[in-house]
């Protein structure tokens, strides 16, 4: 992906400083706002679990294989059960789930954002992806 | 090696690395750590690409939440090719599980070898764009002749974007909607199976068959792989190959290391660094081709 930061990295204060003809403007800011909050929120959560993870479990050994055999919570109920042992892992997991969920809330607002517009093709086409994600994680439940 | 903190800070460096190397390349940091991962440390392949996916999520958002700011993205192009994307990277993560580590360590070495075509271009317009500033974007985005789509006019696909390099607005019409659309499934489709962002399949789906102007192409391929890996790493994360100490580090690492790539590396780094960055991809690709056979070189 970093193709396009290359390439536009020098471009920014100029692309700004543009008068805008579009109608997405107000769109455009607030997906801008969630993925980068959603992705430095989901870092820090990671960060401080995989702290207090080292700090808990100290001089574990490790091997490659012993990785493959490893438990830990992997739905979102184990998970919150974790956190509320104050599970380190289960930290970590939630961090992940927050990276995850970070797509899906920018797909979730653009909804809106679309139907406040009243452009109702794009409510539709929005609404199926986010319904395909939605199937993707009950799937992921039962496979 | 066998102390976990050891492992897991090691993780992390090489994911700073690979983090670096992709963004140089333009390829995703996933590329270039899975390979590390499963041929140095000999982790397995399922939780590489594991890590790897939710790694793509955080690189590809956090560089798209620039792209989308700065109006370069098509918020409509994307929220709908995104239908075949999702569709695709769910159908990829299918298959990831019922294949064995080998059939995916082979379809990955080809893919890497696919990658190094683009990246090869790239530098090559680079060094174009170098000596003539002004050149960029000069390309038509749309072929003279050819009638406005129908499916492109009856979804909204056009768009514009400031070029500094020209020093105006460039506007563009997209077509060949359903050739699009059918590219973005299979670009789903590698996205879930290896782990990886699939840019380098997203954007000539919108650039070569769509006919959208590269820059807005490579942007609205950043917001979309997000929403693409969030399909799969949510069936990876449920059903446990999402290992919390190797995506820990390996999230972070990539992270950082896209940071450190386009902040300082693509500035120091000259065209000889990037040759050697790619033969050292080609080689890889043959290691991870000969390890699918069966036939281990690294690390035994």
């Amino acid at each position: 992906m970093p193709i396009e930061a290359h390439q536009t990295q020098p471009d920014r204060s100029s692309a700004q400083s543009q008068p805008s003809h579009d109608t997405l403007q107000p769109i455009e800011i607030i997906i801008s706002f969630i993925l980068r909050g959603g992705v430095l929120l989901s870092g820090g959560i990671i960060l401080l679990g995989t702290l207090l993870y080292f700090l808990r479990v100290g001089g574990v050994t490790a091997t490659p294989a012993s990785l493959k055999a490893m438990v830990f919570p992997h739905t979102p109920g184990d998970v919150f059960a974790g956190l509320a042992h104050g599970d380190p892992e289960s930290v970590i997991m939630l961090g992940l789930m927050v990276l995850i969920a970070t797509p899906v809330s920018r797909i979730a607002v653009s909804i809106v954002a679309f139907a406040l517009e009243k452009d109702w093709r794009y409510v539709a086409i929005t609404s199926v992806v986010l319904l395909i994600l939605s199937i993707s994680f009950l799937l992921g439940k039962a496979g | 090696m066998d102390h976990l903190l050891v492992l897991a800070l090691f993780i992390a460096a090489v994911s700073v690395i690979a983090g670096a190397i992709g963004s140089l390349l333009g390829l995703g940091g996933g590329v270039v750590v899975i390979p590390i991962l499963t041929l140095v440390l000999q982790i397995d392949i399922h939780l590489a690409i594991g890590a790897s996916i939710v790694s793509v999520i955080a690189t590809s958002s956090g560089a798209a939440a620039t792209f989308v700011r700065d109006r370069l993205t098509n918020l409509r192009v994307g929220m709908f090719l995104e239908i075949a994307t999702t569709i695709g990277a769910i159908s990829g993560a299918f298959i990831s599980g019922l294949l064995l580590g080998n059939a995916l360590f082979i379809i990955f070495a080809l893919v890497l070898v696919y990658s190094i075509y683009p990246m090869s271009r790239r530098m090559i317009a680079e060094r174009r764009l170098s000596r003539r500033q002004t050149a960029a974007e000069a390309r038509p985005a749309n072929v003279p002749d050819e009638q406005p789509d129908r499916i492109a006019t009856a979804l909204g696909f056009e768009g514009s974007y400031y070029d500094p390099a020209a020093k105006r607005e460039i506007t563009y019409r997209l077509r060949r909607v359903p050739l699009g659309f059918a590219f973005m499934y299979i670009a789903g489709i590698a996205s879930g199976l290896l782990g990886v962002g699939g840019g380098i399949f997203k954007v000539p789906a919108m650039d070569i068959a769509m006919g959208m102007p590269i820059k807005t192409s490579s942007a609205t391929s950043t917001f979309m792989i997000g929403a693409t890996a969030a399909a799969s790493a949510g069936i990876y994360f449920l059903r446990g190959n999402i290992n919390p100490v190797i995506a820990a580090p390996v999230a972070l690492g990539v992270l950082v290391g896209s940071l450190i790539g386009t902040r300082l590396l693509e500035r120091l780094a000259g065209d000889r660094v990037r040759m050697v960055f790619i033969v050292v991809i080609a080689l890889t690709s043959v290691q991870m081709f000969l390890r699918g056979l069966g036939v281990h070189i690294l690390g035994g």
